[in-house]
């Protein structure tokens, strides 16, 4: 095994680390099988893009006709405009806080880097709740605030439509291009900078020409991840009243009885994600940077001078807003709440279920959907990594399906087809799990692939020849190897389950809450310190296993 | 008896314009080392892999102890054929203990017999007090040991080696092919060892095989190869030859360092090429020559001379280690050998 | 082997989840009299919001323990899809809808059981579906509340239409498309007054920058709070923001000679055909019909009982000093595509 593979990165990027180059891989003669169990895997994956297609084509042309209309041209400008503003926003504090940390003096910088990585485990709904809590003008804290401070109401912008959603979902989405930007910074040769300064460069001049255009093809695939994101997201687009696809989508679903509509809807975003994901794969194909090798050293670090402090005020402010502020408030209602007897039988039990119980489904079902993902992606990655081929590639590919179906299609395409195809499965958790499996699948396949490609295949072929069939050599060689890696992979989904929100609320069975669900719901209704511990809670068991995670970082050793 | 034998095998990559292995044929006597050498990408590796059963043949057929194992109408997997394989970069299984790495392939023996046999694998490669020890914590030499006992300890019919060495340092390289060898031998192994580095494959052969582009260009001994290269490829990989261009003369081959008397199988007027190695040209300094020397280097036992001669052709020469020229001077060059040079006929002249 | 053991190990784990997740009801080996030996597993799925039902099935689950209500809170639209879906695999027992168009176009699809409550003769004419398939249970008017530090008395709307007047661009707040009630609004106004006209109000509603919350519950807090001046809400919602101590003040809009008068509606709930614990759904629908359950409307949730008798809470101004819009339920609820389709046409969120 050589050094940990990154999970939170894409692969090629975490490759860069790699100690020596992976020898050109076994072609094994028995793909057979395994193309097929590879193949069934893609189809599984395939079913609601396609379904979701199917019925956006076969939906009335009325449908088409009135959406077309009015609809989709409103709903794709907002879409466009939120997309393209968290991109940017994400981009430029990203960036540019992996900068201070990576390449200035910056105090505190190792503890920065945490903080900017953390803010991965809020979901950004619960953050939008705070900070709305805390904006509403007048009602909120910070305008009450300044009421009392000035002794009259004081007019502060609403947080709620366009400029509010842009802002909370930058505040939570920064850390992807933050985390790729970083480990780009930090990998970066010493002497590409000091070849720049010699050839005349001031120092901004060479970050500005040489370090950053370098760091392009990383920064590239994490706006495209970013952008991803901002297309699936719907608790904070709800919350804060702005319409996207994704939240017209809900609404077609839980507020009317014709879901052609939403399939068209659908149709439309699935295509549009899946250009950006297209897009993404490819720069992921090209971004290939130079071999970390023996004469890698760090850069030097700028020294900030004069700029320390307010550089540093900066950087706090950003971790203010995108963790602080939000852990301190969940923290605060929770007090109150558990010091409220009302609130605290509330929050301990309602209705026919506990609280407990919203922690353990939470659990178990993602815990559930990180296996099942992780074991289906394992036939995929061997195929891909082990048999490198133009079929085997394009199922590899065909997995990364799950980034461009937003959770609200996945829903709307489960609610059609679960009752017809397999009732007896209608209306359990387990379509919640089928959901999240179909979803984070991509995030196991790359796990498993990264951890495959980090491995070298003479292993394998070395117990063939000790007399172990295939099977046998990947069970007690390959697998006990690769553990660490999948379980990150594991880890990565079940992270990503435990937030999800839309399908978990469209899904779900009668009486069947989980910790992201009560959230919604209570926040809905109002009752924000209800909703509080829970949100906590949710909020750690994510922090958990993101810790672990980024434990395997380069930048957090 | 006959170990292994290789008849007509061809291998072909989907992408490649040329097979990557084209038509070799060769047998592996027991108790017998046959080293693969040539340069990289000659096809001596993926004829390793197809031995193993990495790879499955396009066409040809592989008999391991008169037992066709691949062959048009058959293919045995890897973990049937009862080889042995020590790889390039060792392959010890990271999180298995030295011990545990050598018992892989004793899983079908009694317990007793395989603990039997990897202690005296681990003291026949003199590791007994590392047996617990996992591949990371050992050093190169040490994994290489390791990695050999493994492929021996469950007596394959043949071992299979590629590139053992090429992972260690010069100086461990070269203590290590000594016990290797030594070690193969006391156990009367029989071998097909892939090497790119023809001294290595001299000193580990019993008998070598030159690989040229996926074809098999000459199989022998050490001596054969060496003395009686039998293509101009051979000549030039296995002894660093160059190369003087000749004409067929009743009197023997005339070139450029005088009349070589050699009777040659080739009508007279028509243009070879001679190999020459270092040891086959002695020169003296002479005011007017034919040639001039351009570098020494000092190298203990001899001086290695660089000459170029007035046509322009650069040779080697050596002369013992007190004879001390300057470069710039002025020499007279001949052929020297004691031997009949190998003579090849001058292609590119038609 | 490692992995093998790993994997059995979480498969037990979840399968211990999973079995101890819906938790057996205790075995009680002397029920207790009457209804209360009633028990099993109880799906329902409620149009009402969580915290708006939950104290009645809370008095009614104190009555019988033995019953596990498992509640699904959604909109009645979303749930009603639910139970187009699920008619060949029924899996809830009783729906709870906050208006009578969805229970009735239901009930014209057959998803209801017959059933007529214990107590059901003493409910008013009308409040009762047609063969028994629906009961209404409480009644709620839609009105205008408004935050009194922001709107001077003389400024007061008194028509929903005076809602698009520009000078109120940016100061009102209202439940969007999702909600059971604003749809039933838009049911009840085309029927009143047409299609067009109806667009045209929406189009108002609209262009004045309404913000459309995905409840009721932000509406009022945001209006209490003075975020917004006005809000378009249910009667109750004004009560309970004044519960909360909130300068806030109530209009029953459109009372004028020739106006349509306060849009009213009615909670409603059926036994779901094929229900696969219907005696228990029954059991709850007579409590929700006794004067117990139609008691913890009113007092709760400051709502209109259906049944005579059960007194109003403390402030709240009972319907028969106002003027009423009247429908026709029935036709109503056959239009239910036409109303979703204009919703669809003038984009509301």
């Amino acid at each position: 095994m050589k050094r940990g593979n990154s999970l939170i990165l894409p692969a090629w990027l975490s490759r860069r680390f790699d100690a020596h180059p992976v020898r050109r891989p076994a072609r094994l003669p028995l793909p057979v099988p395994l193309a097929g169990v590879a193949g069934l895997v893609a189809l599984f994956v395939a079913i609601p893009v396609v379904y979701i297609f199917l019925r956006a084509a076969g939906a009335d042309l009325d449908d088409w006709q009135r959406l077309l209309q009015a609809r989709i041209w409103s709903l794709l400008g907002n879409t466009l405009l939120l997309v393209a503003a968290v991109t940017g926003g994400a981009l430029v504090i990203g960036v540019s806080m992996a900068w201070l940390t990576e390449r200035t003096d910056l105090p505190g910088r190792k503890v920065l880097r945490w903080m900017f990585a953390m803010p991965l485990a809020i979901p950004a709904y619960i953050g939008g709740i705070v900070h709305l809590a805390l904006l509403r003008p007048r009602g909120g804290l910070l305008p009450q605030m300044l009421e009392s401070l000035f002794g009259q109401p004081v007019l502060t912008p609403s947080p709620l439509g366009f400029l509010g959603a842009a802002f909370i979902l930058t505040l939570f989405t920064f850390p992807y291009v933050y985390l790729l930007s970083a480990a780009a910074f930090r990998s970066q040769h010493a002497s590409l900078e000091e070849a720049a300064r010699t050839l005349g460069c001031k120092s901004w001049q060479a970050v500005l020409f040489v370090t950053l255009p370098a760091l392009r093809p990383g920064l590239l695939a994490g706006a495209l991840l970013v952008a991803l994101d901002i297309l699936a997201e719907y608790g904070t687009v709800a919350l804060l009243r702005y319409e996207t696809f994704s939240s017209a989508i809900f609404v077609q679903l839980s507020g009317r009885y014709d879901r052609s509509a939403a399939s068209v809807l659908s149709g439309v975003l699935v295509a549009l994600a899946m250009i950006i994901l297209w897009t993404e794969l490819r720069v992921q194909g090209q971004a290939r940077f130079t071999q970390m090798d023996g004469s890698w050293r760090p850069a030097p670090l700028t020294a900030l001078g004069r700029w320390r402090f307010p550089m540093l005020t900066l950087a706090l402010s950003v971790v203010f807003a995108s963790l602080l502020v939000p852990v301190g408030v969940l923290l605060a209602w929770s007090v109150v709440a558990l010091l409220d007897p009302q609130t605290l039988q509330e929050v301990v039990r309602t209705g026919s279920r506990g609280f407990l119980s919203f922690a353990l489904n939470s659990l178990w079902t993602s815990a559930l959907a990180a296996l099942v993902a992780v074991t289906l992606s394992l036939p995929v990655a061997v195929f891909s990594v082990r048999h490198p081929s133009r079929i085997s590639r394009f199922v590899a590919r065909f997995c990364q399906v799950g980034y461009a179906i937003p959770g609200v299609v996945i829903a709307l395409s489960l609610v059609l087809l679960v009752n017809r195809a397999a009732p007896v499965l209608y209306g359990t958790p387990f379509v919640v799990v089928i959901a999240y499996v179909l979803r984070h699948m991509p995030q196991a396949v790359r796990a498993s692939e990264a951890a495959l490609n980090q491995l070298s295949p003479a292993l394998e072929e070395a117990a063939r020849i000790s007399g172990r069939t295939a099977l046998q050599a990947f069970r007690q060689v390959t697998l006990p190897l690769i553990l660490p890696g999948l379980l990150a992979g594991g880890a990565l989904v079940f992270l990503t389950s435990l937030k999800e929100l839309p399908a978990t609320l469209l899904l779900r069975p009668a009486g069947f809450d989980t910790l992201a669900v009560r959230v919604w719901v209570w926040a809905a209704d109002g009752f924000d310190a209800q909703a509080a511990p829970a949100a906590l809670l949710l909020v750690l068991a994510s922090a958990t296993p993101l810790f672990f995670l980024l434990r395997r970082e380069q930048l957090f050793k | 008896m006959t170990r292994l034998s290789v008849t007509h095998l061809i291998k072909r990559y989907p992408q490649a314009a040329l097979p990557a292995v084209q038509d070799v044929s060769f047998e592996v006597e027991d108790g017998e080392i046959l080293a693969l050498v040539g340069p990289s990408g000659c096809g001596k590796t993926t004829t390793l892999r197809l031995i193993a059963g990495l790879e499955r043949p396009d066409a040809g057929s592989i008999c391991l102890n008169g037992q066709e194992v691949a062959s048009d109408t058959r293919f045995i997997p890897p973990e049937q054929r009862g080889v042995g394989m020590v790889f390039q970069d060792h392959a010890l299984f990271p999180h298995l203990n030295a011990h545990d790495n050598i018992a892989f392939g004793l899983r079908r023996w009694r317990p007793a017999e395989a603990r039997q046999v990897v202690d005296d694998m681990l003291k026949l490669v003199g590791l007994a007090p590392l047996a617990r020890r996992f591949p990371h914590t050992l050093s190169g030499g040490e994994r290489q040991r390791v990695a050999l006992a493994r492929a021996l300890a469950p007596r394959p019919v043949l071992v299979l080696m590629d590139e053992p060495f090429s992972s260690l340092d010069t100086d461990l390289r070269l203590e290590m092919r000594e016990q290797v060898r030594s070690l193969l031998k006391t156990m009367q192994a029989s071998v097909v060892f892939v090497t790119h580095d023809q001294e290595e494959a001299m000193y580990m052969g019993d008998r070598l095989g030159v690989f040229k582009s996926g074809s098999l260009e000459q199989i022998g001994t050490p001596e054969q190869i060496y003395q009686t290269s039998a293509t101009r490829f051979v000549a030039e990989f296995m002894g660093n030859s160059s190369f003087v261009a000749g004409e067929v003369t009743p009197a023997g081959i005339w070139t450029e360092l005088g009349l070589l008397s050699q009777a040659v199988d080739l009508p007279a007027a028509a243009a070879v090429e001679v190999a020459v190695r270092a040891d086959d040209i002695d020169f003296q300094p002479h005011p007017v020559g034919n040639g001039v020397i351009i570098d020494r280097s000092f190298r203990g036992m001899h001086n290695l001379y660089r000459l170029r001669l007035d046509s322009g052709l650069e040779l080697r020469a050596f002369k013992e280690h007190t004879t001390i020229l300057p470069v710039g001077e002025r020499v007279h060059a001949r052929i020297n050998a004691g031997h009949p040079l190998c003579v090849f006929p001058d292609t590119a002249k038609g | 082997m490692l992995p093998r053991r790993l994997i059995s190990s979480l498969f037990l784990l979840v399968s211990a989840l999973t079995a101890c997740a819906p938790a057996a009801p205790s075995v009680s080996n002397t029920p207790p009299a009457g209804q209360a030996s009633i028990g099993g597993k109880l799906v329902v799925y409620s149009g009402r919001s969580e915290p708006l039902i939950r104290p009645v099935i809370d008095a009614f689950k104190a009555q019988n323990p033995r019953i596990e209500v498992l509640l699904k809170a959604g909109s009645n639209s979303e749930l009603a899809n639910a139970l187009i879906e699920e008619r060949a695999n029924p899996q809830a027992d009783l729906f709870i809808t906050t208006e009578v168009f969805t229970v009735q176009s239901l009930a014209q699809q057959g998803v209801f059981k017959s059933y007529r409550p214990a107590g059901a003769d003493r409910l008013p004419a009308g409040s009762i579906g047609p063969d028994n398939s629906w009961v209404g249970l409480s009644r709620r008017a839609r009105v205008i509340m408004y935050n009194t530090d922001l709107v001077a008395n003389a400024e007061l709307p008194k028509s929903i239409f005076d809602l698009t007047d520009p000078k109120w661009k940016g100061k009102i707040a209202a439940a969007g498309s999702t909600n059971g009630s604003t749809q039933a609004q838009i049911a009840t106004m085309r029927q009143l007054l047409g299609d067009t006209e109806t667009e045209k109000w929406l189009r108002g509603l609209l262009a004045n920058k309404v913000i459309f919350f995905g409840g009721h519950t932000d509406v009022r807090k945001a209006v209490g709070t003075g975020e917004f001046a006005l809000g378009l809400v249910n009667h109750y919602y004004y009560h309970l923001q004044v519960a909360e101590g909130s300068k806030v003040g109530i209009i029953y809009p459109d009372q004028g000679e020739g106006q349509v008068g306060v849009i009213t509606n009615a909670t409603a709930a059926g036994v779901v055909k094929g229900a696969p614990n219907a005696e228990a759904a029954q059991a709850l629908m007579d409590f929700l019909v006794s004067e117990q359950g139609q008691n913890l409307f009113a007092a709760q949730n400051y709502e209109y009982p259906l049944l005579p008798g059960v007194a109003l809470r403390q402030g709240v101004q009972p319907l028969d000093a106002f003027r009423l819009a009247k429908v026709d339920v029935a036709s109503v609820a056959r239009e239910t595509k036409a109303t979703f389709d204009l919703i669809e046409k003038v984009g509301l969120p």
